[in-house]
C-alpha cells in the first residue's frame, strides 16, 4: 500500500517537471446543453498524429512543443472547432461544441480524423454507440434498448428472441461487466430480460469492449459495457418523453445554477397490467398485476475548473403481484437494482486529472407468498460498496498513462428462505457470503512513432473470501473480516497497432482476466432467480486470457470503415451445472456446480458507413465456443448454449426527406443449440424422457426483419414543444422463429396409447407500434 | 420450487397472446436402446412383496401404442437380490399368463393400474416372501439379462411416522364439499427423506401427488403439522384436471389411504430429479437427467419403509 502510494505521487510530479513544452486542457461540453463530451478529438490540424481523445469525463489534455498551432475539436454529430493557438505557456480552454454541419476548412481533416479512429487507435473490439443512434433503430414495442442494440454488433448475439441479455464471443452471461456511472449492474434485465433498466432517455453513451479490455477494467471475462447517464441541461431547463404502447417516459433536466449546477431525473414505467385490471375483476386471478419501472436521477457541481462533483443514482424494480382469492394463494415478486455514485473529479495540473468514485450498488430478489396460515419468503441479492481512485495522466502526445486503485466490499446473499405456518417457523440457515476485492492496476498508451502504437497494462488483483463464515471443508470458523481463503491474479494486457498505409492498420493483443464473482443459469437466459456467487475455498475464481488479430481498412476518404477481427479464448475454471441438478430452494447452489474448461473462437466482418444520407453497418461473426466439464459427459468438448456458427446483422438508416427518416435492421443467425430426446422409459407407469448429448442439436436458423419509420412533421420548429412519432414493425415478414419446444405427453388408457406432441412456440409474431415523443424546453 | 414455472406462466402468458404453435417433430436420433429397472422393497405395514420389472426404453416416437409396449418387458433375465444374508432369486411372474380372476387381483396387490392390465406386464417377485425386510437392512440387486448384468444397491431406513391426521376448511373460501388434509410429523434430526401416495381422485389408485418427495433441509428436527395433496388420476382422467381450486383437496364422504414412505438419499435423488424432469419445460428450463442408481441402465432400485393410513373425510 505504501509502495503505491509512492508510485502515485511520484508520477504525479512527473507532470510538474520543467519541460519546453506546453499543456493546452480543458473540458469539451455539447454547448447547447453543456453534458461533457466523451471521446471528442483534439489535435494539431497540421499534423493529426498530435492528437488525444477526452475522457470519460469530457477532460483532454494535449502537450505539444512550444509554437502556434491549429488545434481542431471534433466530435461526430457536431461542428467542428479550429483555434489559433501560441503554445508559449500552459493554457485552459473549454469547448463548447453545437450540432451541425462543419466549417468548410477543416471538414476534411476533422471527420477523417473521428472515423479514422477505425485504423489509428490501439484499441480493438471496441464500439461506442451514442443514444441518439440508438434511438433511431426499430424496436419491440417502440421500447428503444440499449442492449438490443448492441446486440447487433460482431461477435455480440443475444441470449434468446427478444432478449435483452447478452453474450459475448463466446463468453457466459456473468462475464460481461455492466457498468452505469461506473456501478456495477448485476441485473440488466427488465421481464425476464425482455427489456433492459436503461432508459434511453436518461444515457449520454454506451461503450462496449469486447476485445482487448484495457487495465482499469476488471472482475469479468468477456466484456465490459460502459454506460454513462447524461449529467443534465447546465444552460435551460427541458423535458423530453415519450408515450407508447406497453410504457411512458419523462425526462427533466435543467440548471440549478446556469453552468455550475445541474440535474437529470428521468422516469418510465409499464401500464400493460394496469390495464389488464379491468379484464381480471371478477376472475380466479382477481388483484393479479405485473409492471416494471426505473428511475435515473444525477446532479453535478462544478466548484472550479479544477473541481467537480457528480451524484448519480438510479432505482428500478419489477414488482410481479400473483392472487388467487378463492384459496387465498398469493404471492409478490418484487427484484430489481439501486445504485447510487458520488464522484469527485480533481485536476491536480493540467496534465493530471484524477478521479474519486464512492459507488453503491444493490441488486435484491424476493419472493413472499403464502396460502392461509402458511407464509413464505425467499430473499437473494448482491449488495457492494466500492471505492475507486483513478488517475489519467496525459504525459505529452506520446503517452497517455492511467493508473488507480480499485476496492469492493462484496456481500452475496444465497436463496435464503423462510417460512411460518402457524406457530412454527422454518428456515435454510444459509448466511450471507462477505469479500473482499482490491485491484491496481497502471497502462500506458504508448505512440512509438507514425506508424507504431502499444497500449500496455497490467492489473493484478487479489480476491479474499471474508467470514463470519464456516468451512465447508474443514469446519473452521472465521470470524467478521477475517480471511477465509485468498486469490490473486496478476492481468497483463497488450495492445497494438501497426499503420500499414495511411487507410489500413493490423492490430492485436493479449488479454489475460480473472473473475471473482459468477453467475449460473441452468436455463437458456438469465433470469431474476439466477443467483450470483463469490469465489470461495470451493468456487475457484474463472480465468480467462484472450488473443486477438485484426487488419483495419478504411475506403474512400474514410466513408467506409472496415475490419477483419479474429480472435481465440482459452477460459479456465468455468461453472455450470451438471445435467442432473435440480433447482432447490434447500440447496445451496455452489453444491451444484461442476468445474470445467471453455474455448471459444472467431472472425469478426465489419463494414460501417458513419457519414451521409445512407449510414448504417454490416457485421459477420464465424464462430465456435466449446465448454467441457469432467462430470457432464465424461469431459466431452460440445458446443456451449450460446455457440452461434453464422451470426449476420444488417442495420441501415436513411434519412429520407427532412420529416422522414427510415430505419432497418435485419438479423440472421444460426439456430440455437438444444439437448435432444433420446427417447422414454416409464417407472410407476408414468412417462419418462432421457436425452441425447447435450446440445448435440439445433433448432431453425433464427432471421428477421424490423423496420422503422420516424416522422418529425416540423424539424424545424423553434417552438417550445417539439415531437415526433415513430412507427415501427418487429418481425416484418412474420418469420416464425422458434421460441422453444414445448412437449405435451397425453395418455388415452381406453386406447392405451401415449402420445407426445412436440409444439414449436414463437412468440413474437409481425409486431406493429407507435411511439410519441416529444421535447419541451 | 417452481419460481421459473410461475414467473413463466404469468409473466409471459401475456406475451404468449400474441404467440403461435406449429407441430414440431425432431430430427430422428440413431440412439441405443437401453434397459431399464423399477424395483422396490418395502417394509412394514401395508408394505408389498419385492419386485423387479424389467423394461426397455422406446425411441422417440410421437405415439406409444400398445405395439411398442408389448415388446418392453424383458423376459427370462435372471433377478436376484442379496439381503446381507442370503441371495434370493426372483420368480418371473407374467399377468398375461395368469387366470382372468388372479390378474386383476395381482395387478391390485402390485398397485399397478387395472387398465392396463390388457398389456401383458412381466415382473419378478419375492412369491414366497424370502427376502429379509427391516429397516436399516441393506439390499443388493444383480439383473443379467442373456449376460449382460446391471446391478444397484438400496437401503430401507427408520420409519418416522405421521401421526393427528385431521380434516379442515380449504384454504380461502369455505367448501361443504371438499376439505384439506393435514398430518403431523416429528421429523428426527438429521437427513431424512420422505414420500407418500394418496388414493386418486377416483378412490381406487395408490399414486403419488404433485410434489410428493421431499428431503427434510427445510424442517430438519421440528415437528408441525402439514398438508398433505389428494393426487391426481394418471393421464388426467379427473375432468378437473388442473383446476386451482381444487387443487390436492380431498372430497368430503370419501374413504382414502395414505401412504407415507422414508426412503435413502439415493433413491430420493432419483424421484427429486424425476419430478423435477417431468414438472419442468417451458422456454426457460433446461433438460434434467434422471439420476439413477443402476449400473448399466435407467431407473430405480428403491428401499421403502412404509405404513398406510386409513382414513374417512367426513361430510360437514
Amino acid at each position: 500500500m505504501k509502495s503505491t502510494l509512492i508510485l502515485f505521487f511520484t508520477l504525479a510530479l512527473f507532470s510538474v517537471t520543467a519541460q519546453t513544452q506546453f499543456t493546452l486542457s480543458g473540458y469539451v461540453k455539447d454547448g447547447g446543453t453543456g453534458e461533457t463530451l466523451i471521446g471528442a478529438n483534439v489535435f494539431n490540424l497540421a499534423n493529426a498524429e498530435q492528437g488525444t481523445a477526452s475522457n470519460a469525463y469530457g477532460f483532454s489534455s494535449l502537450t505539444l512543443p512550444k509554437g502556434s498551432y491549429k488545434i481542431v475539436f471534433s466530435y461526430l454529430g457536431f461542428q467542428e472547432q479550429a483555434f489559433e493557438v501560441a503554445m508559449d505557456k500552459d493554457l485552459k480552454l473549454n469547448v463548447d461544441m453545437t450540432e451541425g454541419i462543419t466549417i468548410e476548412e477543416i471538414v476534411v481533416s476533422a471527420d477523417k480524423e473521428e472515423r479514422a479512429k477505425n485504423v489509428e487507435g490501439t484499441q480493438m473490439g471496441t464500439v461506442s454507440l451514442p443514444v441518439e443512434n440508438i434511438k433511431k433503430l426499430p424496436a419491440i414495442f417502440g421500447e428503444v434498448d440499449l442492449l438490443k442494440a448492441i446486440q447487433l454488433l460482431p461477435g455480440v448475439r443475444s441470449s434468446g428472441e427478444g432478449n435483452a441479455g447478452f453474450y459475448v464471443r463466446g463468453g457466459g452471461p456473468d462475464q460481461n461487466l455492466v457498468l452505469l456511472d461506473e456501478a456495477v449492474v448485476y441485473n440488466s434485465g427488465h421481464m425476464l430480460g425482455f427489456f433492459s433498466v436503461f432508459n434511453a432517455d436518461a444515457i449520454k453513451n454506451t461503450t462496449l469492449i469486447k476485445g482487448g479490455m484495457p487495465a482499469n477494467y476488471g472482475g469479468r471475462l468477456s466484456s465490459v459495457l460502459d454506460i454513462q447517464m447524461k449529467e443534465g441541461n447546465q444552460k435551460e431547463y427541458s423535458a423530453e418523453g415519450g408515450v407508447g404502447l406497453i410504457s411512458s417516459r419523462l425526462t427533466i433536466q435543467g440548471p440549478i445554477v446556469k453552468d455550475k449546477t445541474s440535474f437529470i431525473v428521468s422516469g418510465r414505467r409499464t401500464y400493460i397490467g394496469d390495464l389488464a385490471q379491468a379484464a381480471l375483476k371478477g376472475s380466479t386471478f382477481e388483484g393479479t398485476n405485473y409492471y416494471f419501472y426505473d428511475l435515473n436521477a444525477k446532479i453535478n457541481h462544478k466548484f472550479s475548473d479544477s473541481d467537480r462533483l457528480f451524484f448519480s443514482a438510479y432505482f428500478g424494480r419489477d414488482v410481479l403481484k400473483f392472487r388467487q382469492p378463492k384459496r387465498d394463494f398469493r404471492f409478490d415478486l418484487p427484484y430489481g437494482n439501486s445504485t447510487a455514485t458520488l464522484r469527485w473529479n480533481h485536476l491536480f495540473t493540467n496534465k493530471l486529472f484524477f478521479n474519486l468514485s464512492a459507488v453503491y450498488n444493490d441488486y435484491q430478489f424476493q419472493f413472499g407468498g403464502g396460502q392461509d396460515e402458511f407464509e413464505f419468503k425467499l430473499f437473494s441479492g448482491v449488495k457492494d460498496w466500492n471505492l475507486k481512485l483513478d488517475f489519467d495522466y496525459f504525459a505529452g502526445t506520446k503517452h497517455n498513462i492511467k493508473y488507480g486503485l480499485n476496492y469492493t466490499y462484496h456481500t452475496l446473499t444465497p436463496n435464503t428462505a423462510s417460512a411460518t405456518s402457524g406457530d412454527v417457523e422454518f428456515n435454510t440457515g444459509f448466511l450471507p457470503k462477505y469479500a473482499n476485492e482490491y485491484a491496481l492496476y497502471f497502462m500506458d498508451d504508448i505512440k512509438v512513432n507514425n506508424d507504431l502504437a502499444i497500449n500496455a497494462g497490467i492489473r493484478y488483483s487479489i480476491f479474499s473470501q471474508l467470514g463470519p463464515y464456516t468451512s465447508k471443508l474443514d469446519s473452521t470458523q472465521y470470524g467478521t473480516f477475517q480471511p477465509a481463503i485468498t486469490y490473486t491474479g496478476i492481468e497483463p494486457r497488450v495492445n497494438f497497432k501497426y499503420k500499414t498505409s495511411d487507410e489500413s492498420s493490423i492490430k492485436g493483443g493479449i488479454t489475460f482476466t480473472n473473475q471473482y464473482l459468477h453467475l449460473v443459469s441452468n436455463s437458456s437466459s438469465t433470469l431474476p432467480t439466477d443467483i450470483w456467487v463469490p469465489s470461495t475455498e470451493i468456487v475457484k475464481p474463472q480465468r480467462g486470457v484472450q488473443y486477438a488479430l485484426g487488419f483495419f481498412k478504411n475506403f474512400k476518404n474514410d466513408t467506409y470503415e472496415t475490419s477483419v477481427e479474429v480472435y481465440y479464448r482459452d477460459l479456465k475454471n468455468q461453472i455450470d451445472y451438471a445435467d442432473d441438478y435440480v433447482n432447490d430452494i434447500t440447496q445451496e447452489v455452489e453444491d451444484g456446480f461442476v468445474y470445467g474448461k471453455g474455448r471459444a473462437y472467431g472472425a469478426e466482418f465489419f463494414l460501417k458507413k458513419s457519414v451521409g444520407k445512407l449510414n448504417g453497418w454490416i457485421g459477420y461473426t464465424l464462430s465456435r465456443t466449446e465448454r467441457s466439464f469432467e462430470r457432464i459427459e465424461n469431459g466431452r468438448w460440445y458446443p456451449a448454449v450460446y455457440d452461434r456458427t453464422h451470426d449476420l446483422s444488417v442495420v441501415v438508416n436513411y434519412q429520407l426527406s427532412k420529416k422522414w427518416e427510415f430505419g432497418g435492421i435485419f438479423i440472421y443467425g444460426t439456430g440455437k443449440l438444444f439437448t435432444p430426446i433420446n427417447g422414454f422409459f416409464f417407472t410407476e407407469q408414468n412417462l419418462n424422457l432421457f436425452y441425447g448429448p447435450r446440445n448435440s442439436q439445433r433448432l431453425d436458423d433464427y432471421h428477421r426483419m424490423d423496420i422503422s419509420f420516424t416522422y418529425t412533421p416540423n424539424p424545424d420548429s423553434k417552438k417550445k414543444w417539439r415531437g415526433s412519432w415513430n412507427f415501427s414493425v418487429y418481425n416484418l415478414y412474420n418469420r416464425k422463429n422458434p421460441f422453444f419446444i414445448n412437449y405435451d405427453i397425453n395418455t388415452d388408457f381406453e386406447k392405451g396409447t401415449t402420445s407426445i406432441e412436440g409444439t414449436k412456440i414463437t412468440i413474437f409474431p409481425f409486431i406493429p407500434s407507435i411511439t410519441y415523443n416529444f421535447k419541451f424546453n | 420450487m417452481k419460481l421459473h414455472f410461475y414467473l413463466f406462466s404469468i409473466l409471459v402468458s401475456g406475451m404468449l397472446l400474441t404467440s403461435c404453435e406449429e407441430p414440431y417433430t425432431p430430427p430422428t436420433t440413431d440412439a441405443d436402446q437401453q434397459f431399464v429397472i423399477e424395483g422396490y422393497v418395502e417394509e412394514g405395514e401395508g408394505s408389498l412383496p419385492t419386485y423387479v420389472m424389467v423394461t426397455r426404453s422406446i425411441p422417440y416416437i410421437t405415439t406409444i401404442g400398445p405395439d411398442q409396449l408389448a415388446n418392453i418387458f424383458v423376459k427370462d433375465a435372471k433377478v436376484t437380490v442379496y439381503d446381507g444374508e442370503k441371495t434370493v432369486a426372483l420368480t418371473q411372474l407374467c399377468l398375461g399368463d395368469l387366470p382372468e380372476e388372479l390378474r386383476a387381483q395381482a395387478a391390485a396387490i402390485l398397485g399397478i393400474n387395472a387398465d392396463s392390465t390388457s398389456l401383458n406386464i412381466c415382473l419378478y417377485v419375492d412369491l414366497l416372501q424370502q427376502i429379509n425386510k427391516k429397516q436399516g437392512g441393506k439390499y443388493d440387486l444383480t439383473v443379467d439379462i442373456d449376460g449382460y448384468v446391471m446391478t444397484s444397491t438400496t437401503t430401507i431406513p427408520n420409519f418416522v411416522p405421521l401421526f393427528d391426521a385431521h380434516f379442515e376448511e380449504p384454504p380461502g373460501e369455505p367448501s361443504d364439499t371438499l376439505a384439506a388434509l393435514w398430518f403431523k410429523i416429528k421429523d428426527p434430526v438429521g437427513p431424512n427423506y420422505y414420500r407418500y401416495f394418496t388414493t386418486d381422485d377416483e378412490g381406487d389408485q395408490l399414486i403419488a401427488p404433485f410434489q410428493s418427495t421431499t428431503d427434510d433441509a427445510f424442517f430438519d428436527g421440528k415437528e408441525f403439522d402439514f398438508p398433505l395433496n389428494q393426487a391426481e388420476r394418471r393421464g388426467g382422467g379427473g375432468d378437473d384436471n388442473n383446476n386451482f381450486d381444487d387443487f390436492g383437496l380431498f372430497t368430503r364422504g370419501d374413504s382414502l389411504t395414505v401412504k407415507w414412505m422414508c426412503l435413502d438419499k439415493v433413491h430420493f435423488d432419483f424421484w427429486k430429479t424425476r419430478d423435477f424432469a417431468a414438472n419442468s419445460g417451458g422456454p426457460f428450463s433446461s433438460y434434467t437427467r434422471i439420476k439413477t442408481n443402476i449400473n448399466g441402465g435407467l431407473g430405480i432400485w428403491g428401499g421403502y419403509s412404509v405404513q398406510n393410513y386409513r382414513l374417512y373425510c367426513p361430510p360437514k
